[in-house]
């Protein structure tokens, strides 16, 4: 006890006024950009959301939001503050409670905002609003995080361990989105659309747990994105060309391997880095891909064929899956001495050496049940729609690493888990979800997912060095 | 290093610039480019060889700042993003904002810069990992490009603009002159300086650069940014050559540059490389496409003769390497 108040005082002593003077600053932004919109116009009433619900004349717009362009300066000021705090290596509580009270400045008139909105029943206006407004709302977010995040886990404070595993943090993290979300736009968890969240991903999700493995053993794979296209349409195609439906779904699988025990011969005998093999073997697949379809859909596949859209109990199967697969992979990984000599290469690879793991053969292994499992993904895709495009979905690689990172797997190797990554996928979806129905445009989707995975690895990066000291 | 000296033979220096990197590549160059003339007349004709050039000087100008970072040890996933944001910046402020086109490709570079910076700071001062650092601003970058775009095309640039994309200056394309002058610079600086050598240093031995009093933190930020800024300018070369801007330009183009970097010899755990080697990689790869593509192969099969002669030319280097790393223990022993 007497340590951490000695922390606390030399971290108060850190408080220079040049960093004193960096908050007070972001302060006054914040609470000048809450209150000048009412000092401009006060006979406009209480908040903006009423203004344009009133829909008052356009100069009058043009004024008031006038007093929304410093939201955009105070965010960038607030958040500049956040990352430096990130930057000293201790932070102490008074200069988090500033920022506490700063990010909730801040929250406060998003949450007028939203009230307002619901009040008016024209959530559509959501989408109307500036970078600026979802800029802030980051932000304030970002600030109150600042005070949650688990300081050092002190030991008999089970809470504290709990809420510091990535696990609940993404858990809760779906949860308070499909709260608010659902509050502004019931539609939103509606049965249809909370399956179809859960649906939309699920491959995602199944190809995310082998990437992680692979990402756990120090490695990465950028080809799985255009795998899945490639091992999709070889599926589809052999049961249109009329091969059983069971030997369609199991071919993939079957390939996948063979993939997989290429690139893991590569890398684990050759000695060529992961990240070259697959960026090669990305260009194979994808061009491989154009040349075996001339770009023409595949369709007319007999409904038996369709395993995504079948619906057991009325949950949709990639769902059961996704679920299942989930939970075998982390139960092996954590358990079994493959999955942890999975963890013991990616940890340090000469520790493993040493207590007489082969590293060659694990990376081998890691990088085969990593097809199996994009085969899985590709049969899961495939049979998604009545159709399967011949391109590659762009960027799908991209989805999938992200889920991992933000699911928790370190890419330096050594940590993370599958279910992680499972509820990354999710989350992922349920943002994308959320964007429809308060009607923001989707093309903000992607830069969305760049912030959370910044947002992940900063507060990854944050809570072990808190940890440290 | 000393025990090479002692084996060296009487004629190994040729024998070494053979079986370098840059030499196993111009072999494979100078072959390729025979092969392929032998099967269309077109191929190896001066307007078409200048042609390639116009289309390579976009990727060319990022394999520059891609080298020194793959030679620190570090990677920038984020270049092809950084390219479209520009260009969507470039049209975005001119024809949104109603600033004068001048300005707008000012504004277009200085989005790069800014972008870069953003990478080398968040790398350097917070310790994020290159890989994922741009690995989110691929996303970020791109999603912010889609964004600000809302997937609208700008068109309609002035000819003065396009100037810069489809002219020529005594007889050659005018991007390939800023390529040119962009990569003897970038090579004399990665050469003959202290700033350049100080890069392998910190590719070899980033602690014991730091130990050794090199501003290791100051180089990689100026690294990061300087890739900004080349991403930036060949996003504006490439509005200037295609006359449009579109949200998705330069989607997949960190993968041609990685491929580039990584076939011309520049070591992906980072110490070794050259920008010779790395503009051989670039011509390399540009040859065999608009080759593959004269002779009647399909785009689509380009793209997979390209994967396979990365991961081959990776092969032949280990193997090179390896007999001669052999061959230097051999007489140290």
């Amino acid at each position: 006890m007497s340590g951490r108040s000695e922390a606390g005082v030399a971290s108060l002593q850190r408080v220079t006024p040049v960093r004193m003077a960096l908050i007070l600053i972001s302060l006054v932004m914040l609470i000048a950009w809450a209150v000048l919109p009412w000092i401009h116009q006060p006979e406009l009433g209480p908040t903006l959301a009423r203004v344009i619900a009133a829909e008052r004349s356009a100069n009058e717009l043009d004024i008031q939001r006038q007093g929304l362009s410093l939201p955009p300066i105070a965010a960038l000021v607030a958040l500049g503050v956040a990352f430096w705090s990130v930057l000293s290596p201790q932070l102490s509580r008074a200069l988090a409670l500033v920022m506490l009270v700063a990010g909730l400045l801040g929250l406060v008139y998003h949450v007028t905002f939203f009230v307002d909105l619901a009040e008016s029943g024209r959530n559509e206006l959501l989408g109307s609003m500036g970078a600026g407004f979802w800029l802030t709302l980051v932000a304030g977010v970002a600030l109150m995080a600042q005070f949650a995040l688990p300081r050092k886990v002190v030991p008999g404070h089970e809470i504290n361990k709990v809420l510091g595993h990535q696990e609940s943090v993404l858990a809760l993290g779906i949860l308070a989105l499909v709260i608010v979300v659902g509050l502004l736009n019931p539609r939103y968890v509606a049965d249809r659309n909370i399956s179809e969240i859960l649906q939309g991903n699920a491959y995602i999700a199944v190809a995310a747990i082998g990437v992680s493995m692979v990402i756990i053993s120090g490695n990465i794979d950028i080809s799985v994105g255009s795998l899945i296209g490639v091992l999709g349409i070889i599926s589809g195609a052999m049961v249109v060309a009329g091969y059983p439906v069971w030997l369609s779904w199991l071919t993939p699988l079957v390939l996948g391997a063979l993939v997989g025990s290429l690139i893991g011969f590569l890398v684990a005998w050759l000695r060529i880095p992961s990240i070259i093999v697959t960026l090669g073997m990305l260009s194979i697949l994808k061009g491989g891909l154009l040349i075996f379809t001339n770009a023409e859909w595949i369709t007319g596949m007999p409904t038996e064929y369709a395993l995504s859209q079948q619906k057991p109990l009325g949950i949709p199967m990639g769902v059961y899956i996704m679920l299942v697969l989930t939970l075998i992979a982390a139960w092996w990984l954590r358990n079994s001495a493959t999955g942890r000599a999975i963890y013991a290469v990616g940890g340090n690879a000469e520790a493993a050496r040493l207590s007489g793991i082969s590293e060659r053969r694990i990376i081998m292994s890691v990088f085969i049940i990593n097809g199996v499992f994009v085969g899985i993904a590709s049969v899961m895709f495939a049979t998604q729609l009545q159709v399967i495009q011949a391109t590659v979905p762009p960027n799908l690689e991209l989805v999938i690493i992200t889920a991992s990172v933000v699911g928790g797997v370190s890419i330096l190797g050594g940590t993370g888990t599958v279910i992680g990554s499972t509820l990354a996928a999710i989350l992922l979806n349920t943002i994308r979800s959320a964007m429809v129905f308060i009607n923001v445009s989707p093309f903000w989707l992607q830069a969305v997912q760049g912030v959370l995975i910044l947002a992940t690895v900063l507060v990854d990066i944050l809570r072990r060095r808190r940890q440290l000291t | 290093m000393n025990e090479a000296g002692q084996t060296r033979r009487p004629g190994s220096r040729f024998h070494d610039l053979l079986f370098s990197q840059e030499g196993v590549l111009l072999v494979i160059l100078v072959l390729s480019v025979l092969l392929l003339s032998t099967r269309t007349d077109v191929f190896l004709t001066v307007d078409n060889l200048l042609n390639q050039g116009r289309l390579l000087t976009e990727i060319g100008l990022l394999a520059l700042p891609m080298t020194y970072i793959i030679i620190t040890g570090g990677i920038d996933l984020s270049v092809g993003s950084i390219f479209g944001l520009s260009a969507i910046m470039l049209g975005h402020s001119w024809q949104n904002w109603g600033l004068p086109l001048e300005y707008a490709i000012f504004v277009a570079l200085l989005t790069g810069v800014l972008c870069g910076l953003v990478n080398g700071l968040f790398i350097v001062r917070v310790g994020v990992p290159p890989l994922i650092m741009t690995l989110a601003t691929l996303a970020l970058f791109r999603g912010m490009a889609l964004g600000i775009s809302q997937g609208r095309s700008a068109r309609g640039y002035p000819d003065w603009f396009l100037e810069l994309g489809a002219g020529e200056f005594l007889g050659v394309p005018n991007q390939l002159w800023i390529l040119v002058l962009a990569a003897v610079i970038a090579a004399f600086i990665l050469a003959r300086t202290v700033f350049g050598r100080s890069l392998y240093a910190i590719g070899n031995n980033e602690l014991g650069a730091r130990f050794s009093g090199i501003p290791v933190g100051r180089n990689k930020l100026l690294i990061y940014t300087f890739s900004g800024l080349m991403a930036g300018l060949g996003g504006y070369i490439f509005v200037s050559r295609v006359t449009t801007t579109r949200s998705d330009m330069g989607t997949g183009h960190e993968l041609d540059v990685i491929a580039a970097v990584v076939l011309g010899g520049t070591s992906i755990f980072g110490g070794t490389g050259s920008i010779a080697g790395t503009m051989i990689g670039v011509v390399l790869i540009q040859l065999l496409k608009n080759g593959l593509a004269l002779t009647g192969v399909t785009g689509d099969a380009t793209i997979v003769v390209i994967g396979t002669v990365l991961i081959f030319a990776i092969l032949v280097n280990n193997y090179v390497q390896r007999r001669r790393s052999g061959e230097s223990g051999a007489g140290a022993a």
